[in-house]
């Protein structure tokens, strides 16, 4: 009989190792199918999948959500979402928290006390509803509608919105892309049109980043990390970061060059200038495609010398004659920007200088280069109602005419300057308490004066540090809950997808359009109002089902039953295990379309067009494409249908409509003790929403300042020493994190940490006596072993507007950093209202109607002055 | 049926009811007719002679201001963000809506009962919910003793044993320490500690040994007061400040 001993296993094993090789396996694992399902590790039942879209941050991510007994107990990506291949970020992986958060607003609340006391009582839907229809039927029977403000945050809502407001007859709606990129997109929308560039990473030889920490945080993360990353591997791109501090995508780079905040756009400059002056453009682009000459051009750039943005970048100008000629030689090639070059005073021509380097190399609409986004439309419910009659002072302030993303981080100063009555303020996921600039000190404020904002009513199913200070509070329901229609410019590829709810709504939780359709019909309940009629749908489903059931292809493919299917549209391929991209059936990756200017007009389109000198197609008192080679195109949609390198709007009002730069004034001189304080996201936070998530908030949750080594030294501090960072308008006690990984005259503080609202797991409240989690099911809970929750910078960070594009100036604050004195508690921070507004008072002399608009741009001497154009005006009361 | 059984029905419907009125303690803020019914002689009586006494706050308040002063007390202890739920799958699995949820909901669909509400929308794996669930078990459990179904009684009477080591015992005496510990008035103190005495002798008549998960240990933080308002990154005190 045969008998085996260990032993005998042992060593015979490895002369079967061949045979092991080759012999059929009829298993794999699991996580080999790529995605899409999943099951119980205990009762090993499939668990059901649900596709629907991110959203715990903007990038839209398609994802799946794997229920088991009623619970999302796991989420992933869709693998059949084109642009994010399967692929969820950390923050997408962690999503359902925000349903099951033990913090979570269930059922509406009213203060009880005074506002911001922290005191509630729960209240049902109908009182909540029947105070809040009150208020607003006040306002609109014996006050003007714009009264009614609403402001939001991350707004999905596909329209329900504007919707709700347009319904009231209000243009009070103000939206938070002054704190976000909205300089970028006025630096490029008057230029080419959209307000965004999506890059052909994939396929590019060569990426010059300004300012974007691409793998981790901006637009759009998750699907460029992964085309960065296949640009790298498979088409041995060059990276080039140019940023404040070692990011982790300055890290993957090839080079990393610390820059000056607010200086990218002389950096870009100087670049440019290396390529006209050594004939690297691609001249016949420029000469068909914008709207400017070669020779114009290269006479505008002869300024800009790699000496002169050297001297402002600290950028050495050898460094800036390699690049360009770097840059100017890889074919294809692109720019990336994102927050770093726009968030400042004159952030808009920064934007502009950047990008006119994909453009004067004539990358923009190639293979591996710089192309415009793809998106993709869909409707609304028919019918609309109409915009309201009288625009809205804080929504486009006269002193701003250019800036089409609004100023809202300015607005609590005029709210209290009295430019505009508000009676009711609406506020929809959108936290400027913490997340503008002035933070509490302005927005707290603000909201916490009942004779400014008299009735506040908050939409969030979180207690924010925004909802702190609320009247009442509605609570709305986190992303997993939802029907939202979605569609993102993240790559390529164009697509439509839907978020739909992957669980019921908990408690009492409703999603906003089904509250403000019952406000509406409260206020309208028979029709006479002409309300009622706009919001014409049975359920959410309904609503979305009216949005998506005419799309053409969709349609065909069956509407809204197909999103809930499949949860993205079109599904271009399959998604191959090896590579990672979506292949048609032969394995190749499908392919971009490029080129979408040089699409062809029909002769349709030329009907009754007629062409001028320079070959600009017009019809009906409109540019509609250009002729170029016989040929008639489309062009881009900037109006001219070129790029428009002069921006003869800006010149309107005294701006410089080329491409130019501007130091920031209080940048120049700096003392040796002084420095400028930025602020970053981490990969695994939003700004304000995140710190609440368990598994996110474990992986971040404090963010010690990082300063440079020699600085540090300078100032006689070591990583964990407490340092005072203190600006014009307050200061704060936080850490210091030492590393060679910041610019020297630069310090850093992150967002998402330090927070006084969001539940307590973000406020650390949990550490507090006899508060730590007991929940003995949940090891996560058990293990909330850390003990800082880190220091929020927003209270010293003055709100300086860019007056161009109105973003608020985020990097641009100079600080004194010393280190603490015994006395100073980590964490403390304090900051003056006064100071704020005497910093209002100094942004807003930069606009086109200010003292300094002149002094800031002497090559526009010839400008007739404020006078000599027609402000727009706005109706205030 | 013998002495003995109708005693023993008699007991089942006693224990029921103090269950159905601990449930409607915990279902909902207070409505003016059962704090009559609370305050009225015999229920104070009744509950002074267990050893539960209020304070005056309870006892002479004027009924309107009693009611809005619980309701407010009520939404800050179980309603609020920073409060305490009692809810088991935020007592035990740190979240709403966790598996407990589907078990006891599982359980109510056995014995044909779905949730209700009749108020606010609430979790199957609310207190009051289950503490109602068990008290109609044990209401079951009299009515088949009294028809003489022994086996249908004995069923129930493992039902009530089994939900208990299974989810009530798991979580109630912690939650009730904490209660007692947090509440502000004398309402919800002494009821916190009515329920915690409930439940242990519960599980001493029941003869059963579970350990309390909850332990009390998810506390609520009382809400900063108007004294001390929030300021730029929270309060600023030793106690909060951090590292």
């Amino acid at each position: 009989m045969l008998k085996l001993t260990r032993r005998d296993f042992i060593k015979t094993s490895a002369i079967t190792t061949g045979a092991v090789a080759v012999a059929p396996s009829m298993l794999q694992a699991m996580e080999n199918e790529l995605g899409g399902k999943d099951f119980s590790p205990e009762t090993l039942a499939e668990r059901n999948a649900i596709p629907t879209n991110c959203h715990v941050c903007n990038i839209q991510d398609g994802a799946v959500a794997f229920v088991e007994d009623g619970r999302v107990v796991k989420l992933e990506g869709n693998p059949n979402h084109v642009s994010t291949r399967g692929r969820l970020c950390a923050k997408g992986n962690a999503g359902m928290w925000y349903s099951y958060d033990p913090d979570r607003i269930l059922y509406p609340l009213k203060r009880v006390g005074k506002r911001g006391e922290g005191k509630w009582k729960r209240i049902s839907w109908d009182e909540a509803l029947a105070e809040l229809v009150s208020k607003i039927d006040e306002v609109l029977k014996n006050g003007d509608p714009n009264e009614i403000m609403l402001k939001y945050g991350r707004n999905r809502t596909g329209g329900v919105l504007h919707r709700f407001m347009d319904t009231l007859g209000s243009a009070t709606v103000l939206n938070h892309t002054s704190v976000c990129e909205s300089s970028k997109k006025v630096g490029m929308e008057p230029t080419w049109g959209p307000d965004i560039e999506t890059p052909d990473f994939a396929n590019s030889k060569y990426i010059l980043n300004f300012g974007s920490n691409v793998l981790e945080a901006a637009y759009f993360h998750n699907p460029y990390s992964q085309r960065i990353t296949e640009g790298r591997v498979d088409s041995n791109a060059k990276i080039v970061t140019f940023d404040v501090r070692l990011s982790n995508t300055a890290g993957f780079s090839d080079e990393w060059i610390p820059v000056l905040p607010g200086t990218d756009g002389a950096v870009a400059l100087a670049i440019g200038h290396v390529i006209l002056r050594e004939d690297l453009q691609d001249s016949d682009f420029i000469e068909d495609w914008t709207n400017v000459t070669l020779a114009e051009l290269k006479e505008h750039y002869q300024q800009f010398t790699p000496e002169w943005a050297a001297a402002i970048s600290d950028v050495p100008a050898e460094t800036i004659e390699r690049i360009a000629r770097e840059f100017a030689l890889a074919k294809p090639a692109t720019t990336y920007t994102y927050r770093g070059p726009a968030k400042h005073l004159y952030g808009s021509y920064n934007e502009k200088a950047c990008m006119m380097l994909s453009i004067m190399t004539g990358n923009v609409e190639k293979r591996g280069g710089y192309c415009l986004p793809r998106g993709m439309g869909y409707d609304q419910p028919q019918p609309q109602p109409p915009k309201p009659k009288h625009d809205s002072i804080l929504k486009n302030p006269p002193e701003f005419p250019l800036a089409s993303h609004h100023v809202s981080h300015l607005v609590p100063f005029w709210i209290a300057e009295g430019r505009q009555k508000i009676s009711v303020y609406i506020n929809y996921m959108d936290n400027p308490v913490y997340t503008n600039p002035g933070a509490d000190t302005v927005w707290g404020r603000l909201f916490r004066d009942e004779k400014l904002i008299p009735f506040r009513v908050v939409l969030s199913p979180f207690m924010g540090e925004e909802a702190q200070l609320a009247d009442i509070i509605l609570p709305d329901v986190p992303y997993l809950e939802r029907w939202e229609p979605e569609s993102m410019p993240n790559s390529l590829w164009p697509w439509l997808g839907i978020r739909q709810p992957v669980i019921p709504a908990m408690g009492e939780g409703k999603e906003t359009k089904v509250y403000l359709q019952e406000i509406i019909e409260r206020l309208d309940p028979d029709g006479s109002r002409d309300m009622k009629k706009y919001w014409n749908f049975k359920d959410p489903e309904d609503y979305m089902r009216q949005q998506f059931e005419n799309v053409p292809g969709l349609k065909e493919a069956g509407g809204l039953e197909w999103l809930k299917k499949h949860g993205v549209w079109p599904i271009y391929g399959k998604l191959d295990p090896s590579s990672g991209k979506i292949t048609d059936k032969t394995g190749r990756e499908i392919r971009a379309e490029y080129g979408l200017h040089k699409k062809e007009l029909s002769a349709g389109d030329m009907l009754g067009a007629s062409v001028d000198e320079h070959g600009g197609i017009h019809k009906n008192g409109k540019a509609i494409g250009v002729k170029r080679d016989g040929k008639n195109y489309v062009g881009f949609p900037s109006g001219s249908r070129l790029i428009n390198v002069r921006v003869d709007e800006w010149a309107k009002y005294g701006f410089n409509p080329m491409p130019t730069f501007k130091t920031i004034p209080w940048h120049e001189n700096l003392k040796d003790d002084e420095m400028i304080l930025t602020t970053y996201k981490y990969n695994v936070h939003v700004q304000s929403r995140t710190q609440s998530v368990k598994w996110l908030a474990e992986l971040v949750h404090t963010n010690w300042a990082p300063i440079n080594t020699e600085t540090a030294k300078r100032i006689g501090v070591k990583t964990g020493d407490k340092i005072r960072v203190e600006s014009e308008v307050g200061y704060l006690i936080t850490k210091a994190y030492v590393t060679e990984g910041q610019h020297p005259k630069v310090i850093a503080i992150s967002t998402a940490c330090g927070h006084w609202g969001y539940g307590r797991l973000a406020q650390l409240k949990l550490k507090e006596k006899g508060g730590q989690y007991g929940a003995d099911e949940d090891a996560d809970l058990n293990n909330v072993w850390w003990e800082d929750k880190g220091v929020h910078p927003n209270d010293i960070i003055p709100a300086v507007a860019d007056p161009i594009g109105g973003s608020a100036g985020w990097y641009d604050t100079v600080v004194k950093v010393t280190k603490a004195g015994p006395d100073d508690k980590y964490g403390y921070i304090e900051a003056s209202w006064e100071k704020h507004v005497e910093w209002f008072k100094k942004t807003m002399s930069f606009s086109y109607v200010g003292d300094q608009h002149r002094k800031m741009h002497p090559e526009m001497a010839a400008w007739a002055g404020p006078d000599s154009v027609e402000p727009k005006k706005p109706s205030g009361h | 049926m013998t002495d003995t059984a109708e005693n023993k029905v008699a007991e089942l419907r006693a224990r029921a009811r103090w269950y159905r009125l601990l449930a409607g303690v915990f279902a909902e803020e207070p409505k003016a007719e059962f704090l009559r019914e609370l305050r009225s002689d015999n229920c104070l009586g009744a509950m002074a002679d267990l050893g539960v006494t209020f304070d005056e706050d309870f006892i002479r308040a004027e009924t309107t201001e009693l009611l809005e002063t619980l309701a407010c007390e009520y939404t800050m202890l179980f309603v609020a963000p920073g409060g305490f739920p009692p809810v088991e799958s935020v007592r035990l699995q740190g979240g709403f809506r966790q598996s407990a949820n589907s078990e006891v909901m599982r359980l109510y669909a056995a014995e044909g009962f779905s949730i209700r509400s009749d108020g606010f929308v609430t979790f199957d794996d609310h207190l009051a919910v289950e503490m109602g669930f068990v008290a109609v078990l044990l209401e079951r459990q009299a009515d088949a003793l009294e028809r003489d179904d022994a086996t249908e009684a004995r069923r129930l009477d493992k039902g009530v044993k089994r939900f208990w080591v299974q989810h009530l015992g798991k979580w109630v005496r912690g939650f009730s320490a904490l209660l007692e510990e947090a509440a502000d008035h004398s309402f919800y103190r002494e009821m916190g500690i009515l329920l915690n005495a409930f439940a242990v002798a519960e599980l001493e008549l029941l003869e059963l040994e579970v350990a309390d998960g909850d332990g009390g240990r998810w506390r609520a933080p009382k809400p900063e007061s108007i004294d001390k308002p929030m300021q730029c990154g929270g309060p600023i005190n030793e106690s909060t400040a951090v590292g």
